[in-house]
């Protein structure tokens, strides 16, 4: 391990936690800072912090499993799209491509109109986000001469087929009370996260993010594409298999508790490899850090800047498209 | 027990015979090139001596073992091969193409370590590109790609490299390149080379070098003649091969001494037009 390595490593570990820390003073109620690092402390020396109960919910219990979510989204997006980025050799595809977010926005969808409770919400969400991507591998391995671009084809079918059963579920749904529910999941928020969600959607997103980290420069090989993955030594099934398992796992956590967030998975790899080149022993961890740093800091602003809170899938792509544009100017697009 | 074996192999798409009934062997510091029209299943033929597509019928034996006992990594670290196109997606840098001839010697949750990148940086000295290994590999042109492969391929550290076409769609001097460096890989490290090629001069040109050079015939899913270039690629064997008149010519060179070299004259087909 060189010097510059374990610097980037270290840097790439602060910076969400920094972020993080941001997002529990700012907000519609700002509170000082030194405040807040009073609760902290007190918090995790499990000693008394003498400050106000109220203050110390919103920052403990409101503020604090809401940036942490945020952040483990945002990696778990940004990572996915990265490794199938690698996967499929297409800089065009995102987390989504086999169809998750399609599948868990109609398993939402399905929820809200049969239960409306939140625990279904997630059930149905993630277990639909994996039956979807299931079934794009089922098409994929039908015809099985060019499985890559089948794959994509695929998720593609799969993905449409549950835009239209989600279209349905929103045509049949109650317009007063169902039809909002579903809109606003879908334009992805985060505002009713608790400590509970972090250890029910957290596992998947932690086994999906530790799973892609471990097979990253795997994800190199494998971009040559399956002929010389194999030759080269790979055996590409099992592989392959493997980080959209991982993948699957990552994004259909995430959508499962902030609803569809676009744009992350798409963009933020592309905005690493901008930064550490193509190699994805750096795009995995930079995505992941890059990715935690956006949605929390998305998150907070959206939940700053106005009274009602203003969708996290409206907010991305409004700040992260002038972002894009300012690093593809800076940068020049190395690495392109 | 020779180094790489093939017996009795045959291979079909469905109904469509690719190859039936081939075999040969080879060693270490050998060449073995075949030579034969499009579409006559070369490319096939090295699939399956690569791993990558499993024989219909027959074995390929790697020292005496059969390969499909054999997991992906196990044949990596025996046949390293060089691909005839590579699409290039990520702008990774050589270095990092050159890397990947290391897969098969890393664990599946681990990443190259130093002596991985000593192996692959010694890898491209060897095809004469040190120089090159912080560049964008989408950024060389395509002579300096296909030693990139190569070099990929030497990092491996595997005795047989199967080639296909390696010199496809490069200029006078980079195939000469590319034909010196497999020259010198023979001569120097031993390697046992399989190479796919169009050009019959190919065979020929490691022959002139004086390396145990076979080369194949393959046409209408068989091999037509197999044996050394002098005695194999005469006249009458390109006639029924390419359907053409060739000449086969001798000339003693200075420094070089026998050079032997087949020129095309005319297809068959114009020669009964005229």
């Amino acid at each position: 391990m060189s010097k510059v390595k374990i610097k980037t490593g270290m840097l790439l570990i602060i910076l969400p936690l920094i972020v993080i820390f941001i997002a529990l003073f700012m907000g519609r109620y700002p509170l000082p800072i030194p405040l807040v690092a009073e609760i902290l402390w007190a918090k995790l020396t499990l000693g008394a912090s003498g400050v106000p109960l109220k203050y110390e919910t919103i920052v403990w219990d409101i503020r604090l499993p809401r940036a942490i979510l945020g952040a483990l989204v945002g990696a778990s997006l940004a990572v996915s799209g990265a490794a199938f980025q690698g996967l499929f050799r297409n800089p065009l595809v995102s987390s989504g491509i086999l169809g998750v977010s399609a599948g868990s926005g109609f398993g939402a969808a399905l929820a809200i109109v049969l239960f409306n409770s939140t625990a279904h919400i997630y059930l149905f969400a993630f277990c639909f986000g994996g039956i979807a991507v299931l079934l794009s591998i089922m098409v994929g391995s039908i015809y099985n001469t060019t499985p890559t671009i089948m794959l994509v084809l695929g998720g593609v079918i799969i993905s449409s087929v549950f835009s239209a059963l989600l279209s349905f579920l929103k045509y049949v749904a109650d317009p007063y009370n169902q039809l909002p529910t579903i809109v606003f999941w879908l334009m992805g928020s985060m505002a009713s996260v608790r400590y509970q969600d972090i250890t029910i959607a957290g596992l998947p997103m932690v086994i999906g993010l530790a799973g892609l980290f471990a097979v990253r420069w795997r994800l190199n090989v494998l971009s040559m594409g399956d002929k010389e993955a194999l030759s080269l030594g790979i055996n590409t099934k099992l592989n392959k298999g493997l980080i959209i398992f991982c993948a699957t796992l990552a994004t259909a956590g995430a959508v499962c508790v902030s609803g569809i967030i676009g744009w992350v998975g798409l963009i933020i790899p592309h905005i690493a490899r901008m930064l550490v080149g193509n190699d994805n022993r750096l795009v995995i961890p930079t995505s992941m850090s890059l990715g935690a740093c956006f949605l929390t800091f998305v998150d907070t602003l959206g939940r700053t800047i106005t009274g009602s809170e203003i969708p996290l899938g409206i907010l991305t792509a409004l700040v992260g498209g002038p972002f894009f544009v300012y690093l593809l100017k800076k940068t020049k697009g190395k690495g392109w | 027990m020779s180094l790489l074996e093939v017996c009795n192999a045959s291979y079909d798409y469905g109904p469509k015979k690719v190859f039936a009934d081939i075999g040969f062997q080879i060693n270490k510091g050998e060449i073995f090139c075949i030579v034969g029209p499009n579409g006559c299943g070369k490319t096939t033929l090295l699939d399956c001596v690569g791993g990558l597509h499993k024989l219909k019928q027959g074995t390929v034996l790697l020292n005496g073992q059969n390969m499909t006992r054999l997991k992906p990594p196990d044949v990596a670290r025996q046949i390293a091969y060089v691909p005839q196109g590579h699409t290039k997606t990520f702008p990774y840098t050589v270095l990092d193409i050159v890397l990947m001839g290391r897969t098969a010697r890393i664990d599946l949750f681990s990443s190259p370590s130093d002596e991985d990148v000593d192996s692959a940086e010694q890898a491209l000295k060897l095809v004469g590109l040190a120089a090159f290994k912080d560049r964008p590999y989408t950024q060389l042109s395509g002579g300096e790609s296909q030693l990139v492969m190569i070099a990929r391929a030497l990092a491996q550290e595997a005795p047989v490299m199967v080639m296909d076409e390696p010199t496809a769609h490069l200029d006078f001097k980079h195939e000469l390149e590319v034909l010196e460096t497999v020259v010198q890989l023979v001569k120097e490290q031993g390697l046992a080379v399989i190479m796919a090629t169009h050009f019959p001069n190919h065979a020929f040109y490691f022959e002139n070098n004086r390396l145990p050079t076979a080369v194949a015939l393959m046409a209408d899913a068989a091999f037509l003649a197999v044996g050394a270039p002098n005695d194999v690629l005469n006249e009458e064997n390109l006639r029924t091969l390419y359907k053409i008149d060739t000449r086969v010519l001798t000339h003693q060179i200075a420094d070089f001494g026998e050079i032997r070299q087949v020129i095309a004259l005319r297809t068959l087909e114009n020669k009964k037009r005229e």
